[in-house]
Formats: structure tokens, sequence, C-alpha cells
């Protein structure tokens, strides 16, 4: 109880901290350019209507039953927060090795600071992704989008998300400190978790051997409980809610255990 | 205020060396194949330091004062030993270390002062006095990057200075600017010394740690020398490092001025 209310204070305390991180990413990320935040919304637009045309249009992929533009950019825009967010949570402990180094800084401040960061930028993409939800709603496309109550299951999911990539950010934001190759290691890591992830395809593709295994991808549940939901107007059972958050949970859980385990020898690694 | 039980610290001098295996097999087993460089840049270090006392940290290059400074600003955990704080400390290491260059210099008073612990509340409230102390009002909306290091040194000390701490840690009186500035830096820091504040206080001048410590720990080659009255331990470190008592020393430089006195005298007559 005592350790617990020494975390939450210790929070409060350095929460002005973390909001001036998280503000500074923000104004250094648009510094300068005319249109400033509005890009957060419209590059995922621009991103989404490039990958639309190229699966729809010249590779004539579809998913059979469903808005394909909905499917695909629920997919995007979920798995565009996870890896920008793990990989610059990745980095910020060991860019800011100079702070580390001469002021005391609780450390974990770093990639929560950046996961929260990028969340901010991802509940901005999901207004242009609510638009086109809507517009399929009125009529857009083959396939109309229902909006149901199943909606209010959507911010616990995006709550374990978040869970998970800190977990995930914490993790590697330790280990890149005594391993400088995972950046490299990890680039590589994010290419292959994208093509294992059913971003722009189904998994009705493939064989249904390597389905089972693809199931096993916590990426690939998390979006498919958003997709169940806004495709189909159907909330995810409990029991896929509730994997969910153990998931996320136990991956936090490691995360935050083998940062606070590891992160006084930090500073001999700098 | 500051309790140190005897703090060692030790630094693997081998670490930057590993390789990938190494590193890999390391993270994993735990163990230690290969025998390590071992450095010790502290052994056994215990002292105290009470409210309101100002205690000096002398020693040559090396022999553990950073480092100690180190450990009690919290920066480090000592390998074994402890140290035990009662109060906020300010740091006043490293200047604008925090900046970012692409903000403004109004956005970076925020983040530094962030980042040295202090509150919203606090830094609104002395927003003025440290632009003021900066004498960088002209400058507020300008980004760092395009100031000249005096400027943003200025900058940093007015951010640093701007607080009453509980505990003051200092590696060196600084001095920075143009010469205006460097006394006006110079008195605040005094000022902040002097104040009754706890002092941890690091200094090669002799001068003043004579001025302005209670006490006095010399350290070398990490281990704790001699500790005690600030002039006993003074001469003795100016001694051994010197090899002559401070009188002495100064005998002998005021002789060698006189004799570079007489030779330009000669000279001139000679003309």
């Amino acid at each position: 109880m005592k350790a617990l209310k020494n975390i939450f204070g210790n929070f409060k305390r350095y929460s002005f901290l973390m909001n001036q991180l998280i503000m500074r990413d923000f104004k250094v990320k648009y510094k300068r350019s005319v249109l400033g935040v509005l890009w957060s919304i419209l590059n995922p637009i621009l991103m989404m209507t490039v990958m639309a045309i190229v699966f729809s249009q010249m590779f004539k992929f579809k998913v059979d039953g469903v808005n394909y533009l909905v499917y695909l950019m629920t997919g995007l825009i979920m798995f565009n927060y996870f890896s920008e967010a793990s990989n610059l949570a990745m980095t910020s402990v060991v860019s800011n090795f100079s702070l580390i180094n001469k002021i005391y800084i609780p450390k974990y401040i770093f990639p929560v600071a950046k996961c929260i960061f990028v969340g901010i930028n991802f509940v901005l993409t999901l207004i242009p992704w609510f638009a086109i939800i809507l517009l399929s709603y009125i009529g857009l496309g083959q396939y109309a989008c229902p909006i149901t109550f199943s909606y209010i299951f959507l911010p616990f999911i995006f709550f374990c998300f978040f869970l998970f990539t800190i977990g995930i950010g914490l993790f590697l934001s330790c280990i890149s400190v005594f391993l400088r190759d995972m950046f490299y290691i990890y680039g590589i890591i994010l290419t292959i978790w994208n093509y294992v992830t059913p971003v722009f395809y189904s998994l009705e593709i493939l064989p249904t051997s390597y389905q089972a295994i693809f199931k096993l991808n916590p990426m690939y549940q998390f979006i498919t409980s958003v997709r169940s939901i806004v495709l189909f107007g159907e909330r995810p059972s409990f029991l896929t809610l509730g994997i969910l958050f153990l998931i996320s949970l136990c991956v936090f859980g490691i995360g935050a255990f083998t940062f606070k385990k590891k992160q006084d020898q930090f500073i001999y690694y700098v | 205020m500051i309790q140190a039980k005897n703090v060692s610290m030790k630094f693997d001098l081998g670490v930057e060396a590993t390789s990938f295996k190494e590193t890999f097999i390391h993270l994993f087993s735990g163990k230690k194949k290969k025998e390590k460089k071992d450095f010790w840049a502290l052994t056994d270090v215990s002292f105290h330091v009470d409210k309101g006392e100002v205690v000096g940290l002398i020693g040559s290059n090396g022999a553990g004062k950073s480092t100690l400074l180190k450990v009690v600003s919290g920066v480090m955990k000592p390998t074994k030993g402890s140290v035990t704080v009662n109060g906020v400390i300010s740091p006043m290491i490293e200047l604008g270390a925090g900046f970012d260059p692409e903000l403004t210099a109004r956005e970076n008073i925020y983040l530094n002062g962030a980042i040295l612990g202090y509150s919203k509340d606090f830094i609104d409230e002395k927003f003025d006095e440290i632009v003021e102390f900066s004498e960088l009002r002209d400058f507020l909306d300008a980004p760092v990057k395009n100031f000249s290091s005096g400027m943003t040194a200025k900058l940093a000390f007015s951010i640093a200075t701007v607080v009453n701490p509980e505990i003051l840690i200092v590696d060196e009186i600084l001095s920075v600017g143009d010469i205006k500035f460097q006394e006006k830096s110079k008195n605040k820091m005094m000022e902040m010394i002097m104040g009754g504040t706890t002092v941890l206080y690091v200094s090669h001048s002799m001068e003043s740690i004579e001025e302005l410590c209670d006490k006095v720990i010399w350290l070398e080659h990490g281990h704790v020398k001699m500790i005690g009255e600030t002039k006993e331990i003074c001469n003795a470190y100016y001694l051994e490092q010197m090899g002559e008592t401070k009188e002495e020393s100064l005998q002998r430089k005021k002789e060698a001025s006189l004799e570079k006195e007489n030779k330009r005298k000669m000279k001139k007559e000679q003309k």
C-alpha cells in the first residue's frame, strides 16, 4: 500500500515534467510547419488514401462483406501508433543520457512521455477515422458500418492497447541501453511484425493451419477487436476483452519490472 | 541532513569493450565469464552534513569528488553503503543540460525548470525574476539555437539559481557570461551558499573554500583522507599538493615578483 502511495506521489510530483516533455515534442514536431497540428489529422488521411488506392485498385485486395476502407484504416492507425510509440520510447532513454547523467529524474518518465505523446497524436487520428466510418454509415462504399452501443468498449480496448505499448516501450528502452544493436534489430522486427499482422489483408487468405499461429499475435487481437466493433457493430466477447486486458497487464508488468530492476545500472552504460 | 555511511562506488572499466555476444550472454545468464577491470571511485566514504552547514570537498582530479556529488544527488546508486538525504536537493552541477535548441527561451525556462524539479506555479511566480536576472528580455521568443554560448549560459544560470534550495550541491562557483555578468553570477552563488542552507561544495580554489566552508572533507583516490575543521585541512592539503605551506608559497611569490620588478628597473636604466 505504501509502495503504491509512493508511486503515485512520485507520479504527481513529476507530472509537470512529463507535461513539459510531451509539449516539447509537440512544439518541436510542428515547428515552422504552416499547418502545424493539422498534420496529425491530414497525415493519416493522405497515407490511407495512398494505401487504399494501392491495395484496393492495384492489388485488388478486398475483404468480403466489410468496408475495406475502414478495415484498412483501423489496422493502419493502430499499427502506426504501436510502431511509432514503441520506437520512440526505445530511443528515449539513450537519447536523454546527458540529463540522466546529471540530474536525478525518474527514468521511466522518458519512455512513458513518448507513449503519451504519440497517444495524443493517435487520438487526433481517430477524428478522420471516425469521419470515414460516418461516411460509410451514410452510404459511401458498398458496405455500411453500423454504429452501435458496442462503441463504449472502444476506450477500454484502446486503454489496454496503450498499456501494452508502454510495456513494450519500457522493455525495449531498457534493453537498448545495454545493447545498442536493439535499435536496428527492432526496426527489422517491426517490419516483420507489420506483415504478420493483418493490416491490409485478411487472415482468411491464409491456410487454416497458419491462421491459428497468426492469432497468437497480440496486435492481431487488438486490431480485430476494434474491427469487430466498427465493421460489424459486434461487441468482442468478454473472454476476448479479458484476455486483452490480461495480455496488456502482463506485458506492462514485464516491461515495468525489467526497467525497475535494471534502471540503476543505466548510468554505467552512458 | 545528509548522512553517508560506508559509501563505495565501483565502475567497470571494461564495460565499453563488451561485444554483442558477451552482452547478450550477460543479459540473460547474469554470469560474468571474463575477469573485469574494476575501478573503485569511492571506498568506504562516511560523513554527515548537518542542517545549515557548508561542507567543502577537496581533492585532486579523479579523487572521486564529482562521483560523490552524483551519489548524494541520487544520480548514481552506491555499490555499497547508503546515503540518506532529508530534504530536496538542488543540483547545480551542470547548466543548460535540459535545453532544447529548437524551443524559445520562454519555453526553455519552463522545460528546464521542470527538469530541475520546479513546479509550474513556482516558475510562473519566478518567471520575471529569471528573465530580469538573465538580461535576455528582448530575446525571450527567439529559439535558443540562435543564442550565443554566453547567452545560453546566462539563461541556464538564471533558471538554476532562482530557487531557495533546502540542500544545495555546487561543483565550483560558476561565473558565466561577460565581465559584468560574471561578477553578478558569482555574487549570486555566494549569496546562495551563505544564505543559511545546507551546502555541499566542491572547489579547487582554496581561498573560496576557506572563506565559505564550516567543514572540509579531503578525498584522495576515493578514500576520505581527512575530515574536519576548514583551516587545518586546507593547510594540510596545500602542503601535500604543493610541497610547501601557504605562507612559504606566498613568500616565494612575493620574492619572485620583487625580483621581476628589479630586473625591469635594470633594463630601463640600461637604456
